[in-house]
């Protein structure tokens, strides 16, 4: 049965009530920004002159203690699942396609197992060498490619490595105006939901997290479920308030107050 | 009553049950993967520690499984420096070992298996018709003009892709890993129908129209092209099993084989 439109008991947000919602995704996105920005500006200024050892033990250092919550500060969620370095053919002249990534502790992952211990991402594994052939035509490398500016791509579920629903950060780093890879960050919508949920339940009517295709992350309303698309076919009257999040291509929204 | 074993012994009784069976699904899963051609002649496995590791099983156990797959022919392990276990198996797939498999599964085995399966399938097909975004019909799209239909191995990749595909679109965490858990099970065995050129062409036309169903945002059209299709393979399957009983071949008489 579908949801009544204009239920008169339930009440609405105002666009204004959703800013604090916005500034507080703004924020926490803003932390893994800075994350990112660091790890970006070193990686970049070792790529010309290590070796793949040095560069591989150059992300490592950076991006294992922030998957083992390093980085986060006390008592908040660590939004991070998995992270690195990824490298086209090239980056340097006469190297192959590099893949300097970690994943985070998994639980129950149908390629990895449970571990409890940071896993390197396989190149061995014949599905990581079939995306490996093609991956600079994935969203996550050919955007950052084409604008020179960092990227959100989904969310989405990940069937590569994470097995997981979220969402990749990607920045482009740069060798002689040429970007020769990205630094990139896996963050779990589940933790996300877990850092920003309280903000939300602070509204007084429910409202959802959604990407800029309308993609929902997080929900307080009933009818929006996560990975549903809004607006919602089955709800094409559904009119939504909307307010962008600051730094990153995503909009708070909350249905529109009956008239 | 106390008990008179030895602290943990009771579990050690039915851990050792378990670990039995277990080193024979490895086999089974090993051995599937070779004689169906998704693991190729040459190639070398995985470490027995990563085969353990992603098995969820003890290294004794992975160490047994491969013994079985080392009796069977199917792989030989190699000492010292570049070591390890690879697959001997011819790149054509065994048509006596075809035969052992498919006798070795009854047909109510695999008809509960196909319909499993096509649930599965066809819930991600009509998830993904609900929730796809423009783009994701575009993407899905690009990937199907680029998947090669013409051999055997090629089709058996891309109809397993399609599928996981379907399951991403879904955007459902649980159902990609559960495509995968499934691929991994049954694929090879599910998808061994696309070893008929025709099964080929018409899985690959199937797929198309999925697409345009999903583009559409018609959730029960593509549930019903999937569910077509996996019953197009579950007959070709049990088609072919009564014929391997009954003495004959993989193929029928007038299939040309791969």
């Amino acid at each position: 049965m579908l949801h009544p439109l204009s239920a008169p008991d339930v009440p609405s947000a105002s666009p204004d009530a959703l800013a604090p919602v916005a500034s507080a995704v703004g924020a926490a996105f803003a932390d893994v920004f800075l994350v990112l920005d660091d790890w970006r500006d070193r990686v970049a200024a070792a790529v010309p002159g290590a070796t793949t050892a040095e560069l591989d033990a150059l992300v490592e250092s950076l991006v294992v203690p922030t998957l083992f919550g390093g980085a986060a500060p006390e008592g908040s969620p660590m939004l991070l699942v998995g992270a690195g370095f990824i490298a086209a053919a090239g980056y340097r002249p006469g190297r192959p396609a590099h893949f300097a990534w970690w994943l985070g502790p998994l639980a129950s992952n149908p390629l990895l197992g449970t571990t409890l211990a940071p896993t390197r991402l396989d190149l061995a594994a014949r599905v990581h060498t079939e995306y490996l052939r093609d991956f600079r035509g994935l969203e996550w490398y050919r955007v950052p490619e084409a604008t020179g500016q960092a990227h959100v791509t989904g969310p989405y579920v990940d069937h590569l490595c994470t097995f997981d629903f979220i969402v990749t950060l990607t920045l482009p780093v740069l060798a002689d105006g040429r970007m020769v890879g990205v630094i990139g960050a896996d963050v779990s919508v589940t933790r996300l939901e877990q850092a920003l949920l309280p903000v939300l339940l602070g509204l007084d009517a429910p409202a959802a997290l959604v990407n800029s295709v309308g993609r929902v992350l997080i929900s307080t309303e009933a009818s929006l479920a996560a990975g549903d698309i809004v607006p919602d076919p089955r709800h094409p009257l559904a009119a939504y308030d909307r307010m962008p999040c600051a730094g990153i291509p995503f909009d708070v929204i909350a249905r529109r107050p009956p008239k | 009553m106390e008990a008179q074993l030895r602290p943990g012994a009771r579990e050690a009784i039915f851990a050792q049950l378990i670990e039995a069976g277990r080193a024979e699904q490895v086999a089974r899963r090993l051995t599937d993967a070779i004689i169906l051609g998704v693991l190729t002649s040459g190639e070398r496995l995985p470490s027995e520690q990563e085969l353990a590791r992603r098995f969820g099983v003890a290294l004794i156990t992975v160490r047994e499984g491969l013994v079985i797959l080392r009796e069977s022919g199917l792989v030989e392990t190699r000492r010292g420096r570049g070591g390890g276990s690879f697959v001997i198996q011819a790149d054509a797939p065994d048509e006596t070992l075809l035969h052992t498999r498919l006798r070795g599964v009854a047909h109510v085995e695999l008809s509960d298996l196909a319909v499993y399966f096509s649930t599965i399938v066809e819930g991600c097909a009509e998830r993904a018709a609900l929730r796809a975004a423009p783009n994701d019909a575009d993407r899905l799209s690009e990937w199907l003009a680029q998947a090669d239909w013409d051999r055997d191995a090629g089709a058996r990749a891309n109809a397993g892709g399609f599928y996981l595909e379907l399951a991403v679109l879904s955007q459902s965490a649980r159902l990609v890993r559960e495509q995968v858990r499934l691929q991994a099970e049954f694929g090879p065995l599910l998808l061994l129908g696309l070893v008929d050129p025709s099964m080929r062409a018409r899985v690959a036309a199937c797929n198309a129209d999925v697409v345009a169903a999903i583009r559409a945002g018609d959730g029960p059209l593509a549930r019903t092209l999937v569910a077509g299709q996996v019953r197009d393979l579950a007959e070709w399957l049990h088609a072919a099993k009564t014929r391997i009983e009954r003495g004959g071949t993989l193929h029928a008489a007038s299939a040309v084989s791969a």
